[in-house]
C-alpha cells in the first residue's frame, strides 16, 4: 500500500505535467520555428510579422474592449441576482440555482447563435419584425458590433461571475449592515457604502475570472464578431491557422503567446484577490440567517427581471433554433411560417455524413473522454487530499495551470506536438487535448468529495472490522459518487461542445459537433445548423440524466 | 481485558520539525474498569489511543491486549485495526453519512458476515440498550448531536468487544446534554463490566466517569491514580492546577512534627496536616482548593491557619459566590455560600483547613 502511494505521485506528476506542460513549450518552441515542417530552425520573424502588423494594434483594443465590457455585464448581473437572492425575500428563489447551471444546458456557440438569427441585419427575426411591422428600413439593430458581442459574451459568463459572487455575499457577516442601519444609514445607502465595498474582492475576482474567460471565448468572436470583421486575440489566431491567408502556425504561435502571458497574469491575479476575500470576508460561525430585505411592491417587478433573464438565457434560445430548424428560411413566426413548416433541414442533416460523423465522434469523446478524464482527476484529487506531501502541493499546482489557458493557443500548442508524431488528424489528438485543457474541472468536484470524506469514516470502518478493500468499497466509493457524477457529468457536457480547440485539432475524418456548426455558420446554412444543434443540446442532456440516474442507483446501494 | 503497553514512543514529523507525541509510555489499563487519559490538548492523548486501535504506528514498543501482543517492533507484530477487535467512539462520531442507523450499527457484524436475523435481532437489542428503540429506518444524516453519539456508542457495543476505547465523545455536546449523557455513559459501561479506555480534557468528566485516571503530559503518563486520590493527594504542581482550580503559595518548611508540618510563607504560617518528607528549610509551595478556604464573620484576630485580607472582587455563580481576596500581597481565590453575607471591598477573616493543605515539592 504504502509503496504503491509513493510511485503514484511521481507517476501522475509525469502525466499532468505532460499535459500542461506540453503545449506550452511547444508553443514557446513553435514561436520560433519556421514552420510546422521546419520545426526547431530558429527565427524571429514571426514574432516581427505578428507584431509589426498594422492590424494588430486595433485587435488589441478590440479584445480589451470585449474582455473588458463582458466583465461589466456580467459582473453588474452577478451582482445584481445575487443581492436579490442572498439579501431579498424575492420570490421563487429556485431560479437562481438554474441561472447559475445554465452553462450545462445551451452550449456557447447555440447561444451566440441564437441571438445571430434574432438580431442579423439582413434577416435577422426582430430586424424582419420591425421592417414589417414598423416599416423601418434597413437594419434597426445589428448584433455584428462590438458591443453586440460583449451583452452576448456578457450574458454567457453571467453564470460565473455568480458562483463566484453569490458565495461571498452570502458569507457576509450582516451585523457590519446592521450597524449602518442603525447609525440611520437607508437601505440603498448601505448597499453602496459597506456592502459593496466590503465585498470588493469578490466583485473584482468574479471580473477577472471573466476577462480570462472572455479572452478565451472563441464562439461569440467567430459567430458574431467575425461577420462584422471585427477581430479579437482568438479569432485573429483562427484566421491566421485557418482561413483565406497562408496558414501560418508559427505566427499564430507567436500571437498566442501574448494571449497566454495575459491569462496566466490574469489567473494570478484572481487568485490573489480571492485570497485577499477570504482575510476580507469575515463569516461568523454561529448560524445566523442573514436578514432579510423586504422588496414590498417592488417584488414581482424585480422577479419579472429574474425571470426574463432565464428566459432569455435558457428558453429562448432553444425555442429560436427550433423554429429556425422548420422553417425553411428566416421568417417572422406567423401563420403563413406555421403552414411551411418541415423537417426538410433535419432529414438533410442526418444524410449529410459529415454531420453524423461529428455526432459520432462528439459522443464517443463526451463519453470516453470524460471517463478517461475522471479516473486520472480520481487519482489526482486522491494524491492532493490525502497524500499530502511537497510533491502532491507541487502537482495541484501543477493540474490548475490549464485552467488559464485559451483553449485555441493550447490548440496551436498541441498541433506543433502532434504534427511530429502518428496522433496528428485522429481523435486521439482531440481526447488529449481535451483532457489536458478540462483536467481542473473534473479534479475540482472530486477533491471537495475527498476533503468531505474525513478520514475518520474511514478508520471508524477499519476499526469496525472492515478490511481495507471493504472498507474502500462500502464507505469510500459510495460517498465518493456524488462527486464523480458532477464530475464526469462537467467533463462530457464540455466535450460534447468543444469549439475552441477542436477549430485547430479537428482535420477531416475528425469533425465535431461544434466545429461543424462554426462551418454550417460560416456558410449561412442556419436551418441545419439549428437542427444539429438540438441534436447537440438533446445529447448533452441525455448524458447529463444518464449519469445522474447511475448516479443515484450506486448511492442508493447498501451493502 | 487488560491492555498492557511497554516503552512506547511516537514521533511526528511535520515541516522539518519533530513532534514527540508518546515519550517512553509505560502504563497497564486495568480489565473490566473505566479508564481515563486526562490531560491538556496536545499532550497525546488521541495519539495514544490511535496506537492502542491500530490506527497509528507507533515508532518502537509493545501493545498487548489480554494475551495477544498486537503491536511490537522487537517482535516485529502489527495486528491492522480490523483484526484487534475493538470498539471505538470518536469525537466526530464518524457516522456514516449515506446509510441509515440500521446499517451504520449493523456494520460490525456485516463485515463478519453474520445471518441477517442474528444481526437484526441484535442491532434491535443494542439500539434498545442506548435507547434508540425503532430508529432503524432513520437516515443518518437526520440524527441530533446526542443521537449520533448513542449511534456511535451503539455501533462500538454490537459486536461485544473486550475493550472499548473514546476519544472525547461528550465534546461536541452542549453543556446540558454532555452532563446527561456523562451519567448515562457511566450507567452503560458499570452494566456491561467492559474495560473503557476514556480520552479527555475534561476534569470532571475525568473525576466522575472513572476507576483510574490517568495525567498525561507533553507525551508522558505523570501521574496515575484514582479519581480522589489524584484531585486531593496529587504532589505535583501541574497535576493539583489542571485537576481543579487551586490557590499555590510559596514558602519554605519551618518545622515538622505531630502529624502537622508548618510553613512559612509571605502570607503567614501555615500548617498543613498532610504527610510529607520534606526537612526544616526546603522550599516547598502550599496548595489549598477554594473551597477548603472558610470565611470568618466578626472580629476574629490572626491565629493558627487565620488570615485577613480585603476582598478584590466577587462573583455570583449560581451555586456559590467565586472571589478573590488580598491577603498582604498575595491574592487567593475563594468560593463560598451563595447566602453568606460578604461585600466587595470588606475586611474579612479567612481560615485554610490543615487537613486539605497538601505540599508541593518544587
Ligand atoms: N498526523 C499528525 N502529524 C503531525 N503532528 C501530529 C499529527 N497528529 C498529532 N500530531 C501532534 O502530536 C501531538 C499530540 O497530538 P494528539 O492528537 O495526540 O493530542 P491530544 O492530546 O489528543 O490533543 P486534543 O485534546 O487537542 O485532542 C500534538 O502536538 C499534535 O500536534
Ligand atoms: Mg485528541
Amino acid at each position: 500500500m504504502q509503496k504503491t502511494r509513493k510511485g503514484l505521485t511521481p507517476g501522475l506528476i509525469a502525466i499532468v505535467g505532460f499535459l500542461t506542460v506540453c503545449p506550452v513549450v511547444m508553443l514557446i518552441l513553435g514561436s520560433f520555428s519556421e514552420g510546422l515542417n521546419a520545426f526547431g530552425t530558429f527565427t524571429l520573424s514571426k514574432y516581427v510579422k505578428a507584431y509589426t502588423d498594422p492590424a494588430f494594434a486595433e485587435i488589441l483594443v478590440n479584445t480589451a474592449v470585449f474582455t473588458i465590457g463582458s466583465a461589466i455585464v456580467s459582473t453588474v448581473l452577478a451582482l445584481f441576482l445575487a443581492y436579490l437572492n442572498t439579501r431579498t425575500n424575492i420570490p421563487f428563489k429556485f431560479m437562481f440555482r438554474i441561472i447559475s447551471l445554465i452553462p450545462m444546458m445551451v452550449p456557447h456557440i447555440l447561444f451566440a447563435v441564437s441571438w445571430v438569427l434574432l438580431l442579423n441585419p439582413s434577416n435577422g427575426m426582430i430586424n424582419l419584425f420591425l421592417r414589417q411591422v414598423f416599416g423601418w428600413e434597413g437594419a434597426a439593430l445589428n448584433i455584428y458590433t462590438l458591443q453586440g458581442m460583449i451583452l452576448v459574451e456578457g450574458l454567457l459568463d453571467l453564470p460565473i461571475a455568480y458562483l463566484v459572487i453569490a458565495p461571498a455575499m452570502s458569507a457576509f457577516d450582516v451585523s457590519l449592515e446592521e450597524s449602518s442601519k442603525v447609525c440611520g444609514a437607508s437601505n440603498l445607502r448601505t448597499l453602496v457604502r459597506i456592502t459593496l465595498p466590503v465585498l470588493r474582492p469578490a466583485i473584482l475576482a468574479a471580473a477577472t475570472l471573466v476577462i480570462v474567460r472572455s479572452l478565451a471565448s472563441f464562439a461569440v468572436p467567430s459567430v458574431i464578431g467575425m461577420p462584422g470583421r471585427i477581430y479579437v486575440l482568438a479569432t485573429h489566431i483562427y484566421r491566421v491557422v485557418a482561413t483565406g491567408y497562408v496558414t501560418d502556425y508559427g505566427m499564430a504561435a507567436a500571437v498566442g503567446m501574448s494571449a497566454l502571458a495575459a491569462s496566466i497574469t490574469l489567473i494570478f491575479l484572481y487568485r490573489h484577490l480571492t485570497r485577499e476575500g477570504e482575510k476580507y470576508v469575515t463569516v461568523s460561525s454561529r448560524g445566523y440567517r442573514p436578514s432579510v430585505i423586504d422588496l414590498k411592491g417592488a417584488r414581482y417587478p424585480l422577479f419579472g427581471i429574474v425571470a426574463l433573464l432565464s428566459f432569455v438565457l435558457i428558453v429562448l434560445p432553444v425555442l429560436v433554433l427550433f423554429y429556425t430548424s422548420v422553417v425553411p428560411y428566416s421568417m417572422v413566426p406567423s401563420a403563413k411560417a406555421f403552414a411551411m413548416m418541415s423537417w426538410k433541414h433535419w432529414i438533410a442533416v442526418l444524410k449529410d455524413p459529415v454531420s453524423l460523423l461529428s455526432l459520432k465522434n462528439s459522443l464517443y469523446l463526451g463519453v470516453g473522454g470524460a471517463t478517461l478524464g475522471m479516473i486520472l482527476s480520481f487519482f489526482v484529487a486522491y494524491v492532493i487530499v490525502k497524500v499530502r506531501t511537497k510533491a502532491a502541493g507541487f502537482l495541484e499546482s501543477l493540474s490548475f495551470l490549464s485552467f488559464s489557458f485559451p483553449g485555441i493557443v493550447v490548440g496551436i500548442g498541441f498541433m506543433w506536438f502532434f504534427v511530429q508524431t502518428p496522433l496528428y488528424a485522429t481523435i486521439w489528438a482531440l481526447l488529449i487535448g481535451y483532457i489536458a485543457t478540462y483536467l481542473p474541472y473534473g479534479i475540482r468536484p472530486l477533491t471537495s468529495a475527498f476533503v468531505q470524506i474525513h478520514s475518520n469514516l474511514e478508520e471508524s470502518s477499519r476499526v469496525c472490522g472492515g478490511g481495507p478493500f471493504y472498507t474502500m468499497r462500502r464507505i469510500v466509493i459510495p460517498l465518493l459518487i456524488p462527486g464523480i457524477v458532477s464530475g464526469w457529468i462537467l467533463m462530457a457536457t464540455m466535450f460534447v461542445r468543444e469549439l475552441s480547440l477542436s477549430v485547430v485539432l479537428s482535420r477531416p475524418g475528425t469533425e465535431v459537433l461544434a466545429v461543424q456548426i462554426l462551418r454550417f455558420a460560416e456558410d449561412g446554412l442556419w436551418g441545419r445548423l439549428s437542427a444539429l444543434g438540438i441534436l447537440m443540446i438533446f445529447i448533452s442532456t441525455t448524458l447529463v440524466i444518464i449519469a445522474s440516474r447511475i448516479g443515484a442507483k450506486l448511492t442508493k446501494v447498501d451493502k | 481485558m487488560e491492555i498492557s503497553i511497554k516503552g512506547l514512543n511516537k514521533n511526528y514529523y511535520s515541516e522539518g520539525k519533530t513532534i514527540v507525541a508518546l515519550d517512553q509510555v509505560d502504563l497497564t489499563i486495568p480489565a473490566n474498569r473505566i479508564f481515563t487519559l486526562l490531560g491538556p490538548s496536545g499532550c497525546g492523548k488521541t495519539t495514544l489511543l490511535r496506537c492502542i486501535v491500530g490506527l497509528e504506528m507507533p515508532d518502537s514498543g509493545e501493545i498487548a491486549i489480554g494475551d495477544e501482543v498486537v503491536f511490537s517492533t522487537e517482535k516485529g507484530i502489527y495486528v491492522p485495526p480490523d483484526r484487534r477487535g475493538l470498539g471505538m467512539v470518536f469525537q466526530t462520531y464518524a457516522i456514516w453519512p449515506h446509510m441509515n442507523v440500521f446499517d451504520n450499527v449493523a456494520y460490525p457484524l456485516q463485515t463478519r458476515n453474520e445471518p441477517r436475523e442474528e444481526i437484526v435481532r441484535k442491532v434491535a437489542k443494542t439500539l434498545h440498550f442506548v435507547q434508540l428503540d425503532g430508529f432503524e429506518k432513520r437516515p443518518a444524516t437526520k440524527l441530533s448531536g446526542g443521537q449520533q453519539q448513542r449511534v456511535a456508542l451503539a455501533r462500538a457495543l454490537i459486536a461485544e468487544p473486550k475493550v472499548i476505547l473514546f476519544d472525547e465523545p461528550l465534546s461536541n455536546l452542549d453543556a446540558k446534554l454532555r452532563e446527561e449523557t456523562r451519567k448515562e455513559l457511566r450507567a452503560f459501561l458499570t452494566e456491561l463490566k467492559i474495560t473503557a479506555v476514556y480520552v479527555t480534557h475534561d476534569r470532571i468528566e475525568a473525576l466522575s466517569l472513572s476507576d483510574t485516571v490517568a495525567v498525561m503530559k507533553s507525551g508522558r503518563i505523570i501521574e496515575l491514580g484514582t479519581p480522589r486520590g489524584i484531585y486531593f493527594d496529587s504532589d505535583r504542581r501541574f497535576v493539583a492546577d489542571f485537576i481543579g482550580r487551586a490557590n499555590f503559595i510559596e514558602g519554605k518548611v519551618a518545622s515538622v512534627g505531630n502529624g502537622e508540618t508548618t510553613v512559612d510563607s509571605a502570607i503567614g504560617a501555615i500548617a498543613c496536616e498532610k504527610k510529607i518528607n520534606a526537612s526544616p528549610g526546603a522550599a516547598v509551595t502550599v496548595c489549598i482548593r477554594p473551597e477548603f478556604i472558610r470565611v470568618l464573620k466578626g472580629d476574629h484576630k490572626v491565629g493558627r491557619n487565620i488570615f485577613r485580607g480585603r476582598v478584590e472582587s466577587l462573583v455570583f455563580v449560581g451555586d456559590a459566590y467565586e472571589g478573590e481576596i488580598r491577603v498582604g500581597e498575595t491574592l487567593l481565590i475563594f468560593r463560598i455560600e451563595p447566602t453568606t453575607a460578604v461585600r466587595e471591598g470588606e475586611e474579612i477573616a479567612l481560615h485554610f483547613d490543615p487537613r486539605h493543605c497538601s505540599i508541593l515539592l518544587n
